[in-house]
């Protein structure tokens, strides 16, 4: 009973190595358990919140205050005398958050091709600067993005297809200009996109700003709305609170929103599924504690001639309990290693190449979000610590009670055999 | 094994019987471990199959079904011109009836549905307008449950209509407001129809809330000049697990009638499906991962057990069991072990299910908003289901856990040297 | 055609008054005393459909955003037919709008294409105006979807006049719950008419007035339409020519006619 700590632990344990091995097996598998599927459920809620604000409508959107919640078409940033568009989108993407931001144009109109006309919503978008803010832009199927200041087109899947149009194909755009007048022209279908947003591929095309513009009859400096891409979602808010500062001297009556201010049924979710971390991280353990309590316990009962032995001959309760103890957290070690070799792999594989679960199920919506089968998981920097906290804390506690008593054995029943 | 099958498998039984309650403090222990994953296993299986069948239940009862019948084209086009002809629309209820209840066919509803144009005098938006028989539609859809204002299409008012909180809102509808629909008929003429609202609903969906429109089947065919006709006909089973068997039996009934095509829930619903398997699959590895945690544990007591009784072994290999036997006995005792933890844990796992959760698991408090995944609004209170195949299951599992922890053991066991046996002290 | 805004108040009089002022007939002379709500009405109604008309309107529209006029030449024939192409301003030269029984075409010259308007989009504004789409297409007579019944008869402000009260009949595909209307009693001229809601708010007001006998029979040259919601709103439609009887045949109102004038 001397030496250093993990010495005596790892004796202990090395006296049933095969045993050891399958308790630390318990706790290694549990530990993964946890890991892999908080970090299964972050990364379906970073793909929800990711889609839900990435696909479009970017994690931050800055407007005239009185545009929302009726978007009108005349309520431009600005008001009539419109502004700087550059000057704002500047500023917006001067918060250190913010990775990127895109002025847009909101209008809406008919598309029509030969025999067909359908109902559109349409945003002009500037095409340098949107593609680093929109998912959507990156998500061509034909053709290529619409050139700026080019009568072209950039529509969905489902539009393309009632229309019966691909890219290269001319159509005819009409739209209500601001001045009353009714704007319309030809226009090229540049490219076509697919997002998996149902009524985004049916009803949505991209025109170049200043193309739309001018089918509107509106001034470059009048748009709808500055959008801003931010990196990890979770910063949108801080962002946004900055921005209300920053933007109310030079661009008074803008009203800068992260997305959990127009989304706010996606924060439920990602909340609920934090809730769910917990579930897991507590039944998983409930099972490892049962597991690990019954081997130590009958560990520490095969070996409770020994420690009789070693109260007989004058140890201590508390030196017996302490190499208990030191057995456990030797075992907690282990299982950590092997739950870390068991873990971390399959966690950086899944992070950086998700695997295609298309054969399991396709594209779905979460609160709005699409979730499409190429699922990647989030690293779940919390809940791997505590993951090793509760997996130490299960060995601990599967030790303590079990030494407890050892430390109580009256020496001279145990070795009469009684 | 042959052996034990004989008279011999009395003896090892009755060994193996007594050798588990010899040991009490590590069978309980070792059963502790199993009846609480079981139960667990138990419990959130029905929990999840509860909370799928809600779900897919209220996907299919606001959309087309668990099965629907319509014509090929209507799924992508949704137009009038892509409706069951009357002959076809004949056909398809013949089927339907043919199939019927012992089927599993609960309710049939024929629906016309057409896009158009909603307008009062505040205002006119698109709408989605949908032509049903009011009595099966309210159990079927049961829209009606979402009632906030007025009834449901009341009998004996033919111009009734009802529609989402949010139409109202927009066009400033109250009961009894004059609404004027406006769509494009069975000729191909746009042509108007004034209805009445007499109910206001909210589903929580907001494309449901201001797009749907309920009028009587009646009114909507004089309207649309489809006098006999339908765009689909919706059905709503028993239970999901009957959507396969029924589509066949109605796709052979159908099959020389071209005009109308079934389509199962996942088919006209692929978002739904694809949301459940997910769901699904997540449980499922949750599953997973609880027994193997639980398995390792039971192996892990089997094996002590065997370890701890090499003298034992030994002496009665000595006394003329064979390596077989010895191994024989080490899987009873895991097996019996596995057997009487895993029936004690599903017990206590429908209990317990059954006794705190059968009025549901309300997870509301969490949820403000409403849930919407895969555009069905998810109710916040869980109901479990218990289901026969989950059951078995679940039975399969103790046994696999049973069976195949106690393998390596039992092997362990069969290895054990007589000669070297009778030096081990225990 | 305004999409995103299908908020724009529809209704259905105002077609018919609007393509109407070209065939409003002469009713000088009178109706004798004992004409019944329905038949003053219905005759008023007649007088403004029947044959055909070709004339020339300038049409203001005010609203909180901006102010336009144009100038449109309108011709019709019965009450299924009609063709509307905008002369000024240069902008919106040549377009031209088709009214073909149910239906509503745009000839667009700038892109030289011909679009069917989507029944979805009946409600919206035609032409940025107060007018809706549905506005053109709809051609019921008002006895048909209205119980009339006289609600005032004497004089106001020195005219004789009779004022109407329409309910519309129980199945009428009208979005009105009343519309008051006010009838010169000397020579069946329409004074104004007011569209209300199920809570008798008013949503819309028509005003007539500028009768003119210079095209040989007896019209207002003059309509004014003005949404209740939007006080400072409204689109004016004046007769700067107007010729009735003219030669028109159906073949005039044809999809190769709404490309190339004749």
């Amino acid at each position: 009973m001397s030496g250093p700590w993990w010495r005596i632990g790892w004796r202990n344990l090395g006296r049933n190595p095969r045993r050891s091995l399958f308790t630390a097996g318990g706790l290694a598998v549990g530990y993964a358990a946890v890991v892999v599927m908080t970090g299964l459920g972050r990364g379906m809620v970073a793909e929800m919140i990711g889609n839900g604000t990435g696909i479009l409508s970017g994690q931050l959107q800055v407007h005239a205050e009185g545009y929302l919640p009726e978007r009108s078409v005349h309520e431009t940033i600005g008001g009539r005398e419109g502004i700087d568009v550059d000057a704002l989108v500047g500023a917006v993407a001067a918060d250190p958050t913010v990775s990127a931001a895109a002025p847009r144009l909101y209008g809406g109109g008919l598309v029509s091709a030969g025999d067909h006309t359908l109902a559109a919503g349409f945003v002009g978008i500037d095409p340098a600067r949107e593609p680093a803010v929109s998912a959507i832009m990156a998500a061509g199927e034909t053709g290529r993005l619409p050139g700026a200041g080019e009568n072209e087109l950039w529509i969905g899947r489902e539009m393309a297809r009632q229309l019966d149009v691909d890219a290269g194909d001319i159509v005819v755009v009409v739209a209500p200009a601001a001045d009353g007048s009714l704007g319309n022209d030809l226009f090229t279908v540049a490219g076509v996109f697919r997002s998996g947003l149902g009524d985004v591929d049916a009803s949505v095309a991209f025109i170049p700003l200043d193309a739309l513009q001018q089918l509107m009859a509106l001034p470059p400096g009048r748009v709808h709305e500055v959008a801003a891409r931010i990196a990890d979602p979770w910063d949108a808010a801080a962002a946004e609170e900055r921005l209300l500062g920053e933007l109310a001297t030079d661009f008074p009556g803008t009203a800068p929103r992260a997305w959990n201010r127009f989304q706010p049924e996606m924060v439920e979710y990602a909340a609920l599924f934090e809730s769910m971390e917990w579930v897991i991280i507590v039944v998983v353990f409930i099972m490892a504690v049962f597991g690990v309590a019954n081997t130590m316990l009958m560990a520490t009962f095969e070996r409770r001639r020994e420690f009789a032995l070693l109260l007989a001959i004058g140890t201590t309760p508390g030196v017996i309990l302490r190499s208990v103890i030191w057995e456990a957290f030797v075992l907690g070690v282990v299982s950590l290693t092997l739950g870390a070799i068991l873990t971390f792999p399959v966690l950086v594989w899944w992070h950086n190449a998700p695997p295609d679960m298309s054969w399991l199920y396709g594209d779905f919506t979460m609160a709005g979000g699409l979730i499409r089968p190429v699922l990647r998981v989030e690293y779940p920097p919390e809940m791997m610590v505590l993951g090793a906290v509760a997996l130490f804390a299960t060995a601990l506690l599967a030790a303590v009670l079990p030494a407890y008593r050892a430390g109580r054995l009256p020496p001279a029943d145990t070795l009469a055999g009684r | 094994m042959s052996r034990f099958l004989d008279g011999h498998a009395g003896v090892l039984g009755r060994l193996a019987l007594r050798n588990v309650r010899r040991q009490g403090r590590r069978s309980i222990l070792t059963s502790l471990a199993m009846v609480v994953g079981i139960g667990l296993l138990v419990f959130s299986r029905s929990m999840a199959d509860g909370g799928h069948e809600d779900w897919i239940d209220a996907g299919v009862r606001l959309g087309s079904g668990h099965v629907t019948i319509q014509s090929p084209d209507f799924a992508t086009r949704r137009t009038l011109a892509e409706r069951l002809s009357p002959t076809d629309l004949e056909a398809a209820l013949a089927a339907v009836s043919d199939v019927g209840r012992e089927g599993g066919i609960l309710e049939t509803a024929t629906r016309l549905e057409v896009r158009g144009l909603a307008s009062s005098p505040g205002g006119a938006l698109p709408v989605v307008v949908a032509g049903v028989e009011p009595d099966v539609e309210s159990r079927f859809s049961q829209l009606d449950e979402r009632l906030i204002d007025g009834e449901y299409l009341p009998d004996g008012d033919e111009l009734a209509a009802f529609v989402g909180v949010d139409l109202a809102e927009r066009l400033d509808l109250q009961l009894g407001s004059r609404l004027v629909l406006t769509g494009q008929d069975a000729a191909g003429d746009i042509s108007g129809q004034l209805v009445r609202v007499r109910g206001i609903f909210r589903s929580g969906l907001p494309e449901v809330d201001t797009r749907i429109v309920h009028v009587r089947l009646g009114i909507a065919r004089d309207w649309l000049g489809a006098e006999g006709s339908a765009t689909s006909v919706a059905l709503l089973l028993e239970s999901s697990s009957l959507v396969d068997r029924s589509a066949r039996r109605l796709g052979q009934l159908l099959a020389d009638v071209p005009g109308a095509d079934v389509l199962t829930w996942p088919e006209a619903m692929p978002e739904l499906e694809a949301a459940v398997r997910m769901d699904d699959f997540g449980d499922y590895v949750f599953h997973i991962i609880t027994l193997i945690i639980v398995a390792l544990a039971v192996i892990n007591t089997i094996l002590m057990s065997v370890l701890n009784r090499t003298r034992e072994f030994g002496v009665t290999r000595a006394l003329g069991m064979t390596r077989r036997d010895t191994g024989a006995q080490v899987m009873i005792e895991g097996v019996l072990l596995s057997a009487v933890s895993g029936f004690v844990g599903i017990v206590l796992g429908l209990a317990v299910t059954w006794v705190f959760f059968r009025n549901g698991l309300d997870f509301s408090g969490l949820m403000e908003n409403g849930m919407e995944a895969a555009g069905v609004i998810i109710d916040p209170v869980i109901y479990p289901k218990f289901r026969l195949p989950t059951l078995l299951g679940s039975v399969g599992f103790v046994f696999a856990i049973g069976v195949g922890a106690s393998i390596y053991p039992a092997y362990r066991a069969t290895r054990i040297e007589v000669a070297e046996a009778m030096k081990f002290e225990a | 055609m305004v999409l995103l805004r299908i908020r724009e108040r529809p209704g259905r009089p105002v077609l018919t008054s609007m393509l109407g002022l070209g065939v409003l007939l002469c009713a000088a002379g009178g109706l004798g005393g004992q004409n019944t709500a329905e038949e003053i009405v219905d005759r008023v109604d007649r007088m403004m459909r029947g044959e055909s008309s070709r004339g020339r309107v300038e049409m203001e529209i005010v609203t909180q955003h901006w102010t336009r006029s144009m100038v449109m030449e309108i011709s019709s024939l019965g009450t299924e037919h009609a063709l509307i192409r905008i002369a000024s301003p240069r902008k919106d030269a040549g377009t031209t709008t088709l009214k073909s029984g149910n239906e509503i075409w745009n000839y667009l010259p700038r892109v030289d294409r011909t679009i069917k308007l989507p029944s979805s989009l009946m409600g919206s504004a035609w032409m940025g105006s107060h007018f809706t789409n549905d506005d053109l297409v709809k051609e019921h007579r008002l006895i048909e979807d209205y119980d009339i019944e006289i609600s005032f008869e004497g004089s106001r402000d020195g005219v004789d006049v009779w004022e109407f009260r329409l309910k519309p009949r129980p199945e009428a595909a009208v979005i009105w719950d009343r519309i008051s209307y006010q009838v010169r009693k000397s020579d069946l001229m329409p004074v104004w008419a007011r569209f209300y809601d199920e809570r008798d708010d008013l949503i819309r007001t028509i005003e007539w007035s500028e009768y003119d006998r210079s095209s040989g029979r007896l019209v207002p040259m003059l309509m004014t339409i003005e949404p209740a919601d939007k006080p400072g709103e409204s689109t004016t439609v004046r007769y700067t020519d107007l010729a009735f009887d003219v030669p028109l045949t159906e073949a005039d109102f044809s999809l190769r006619t709404l490309r190339s004038p004749p």
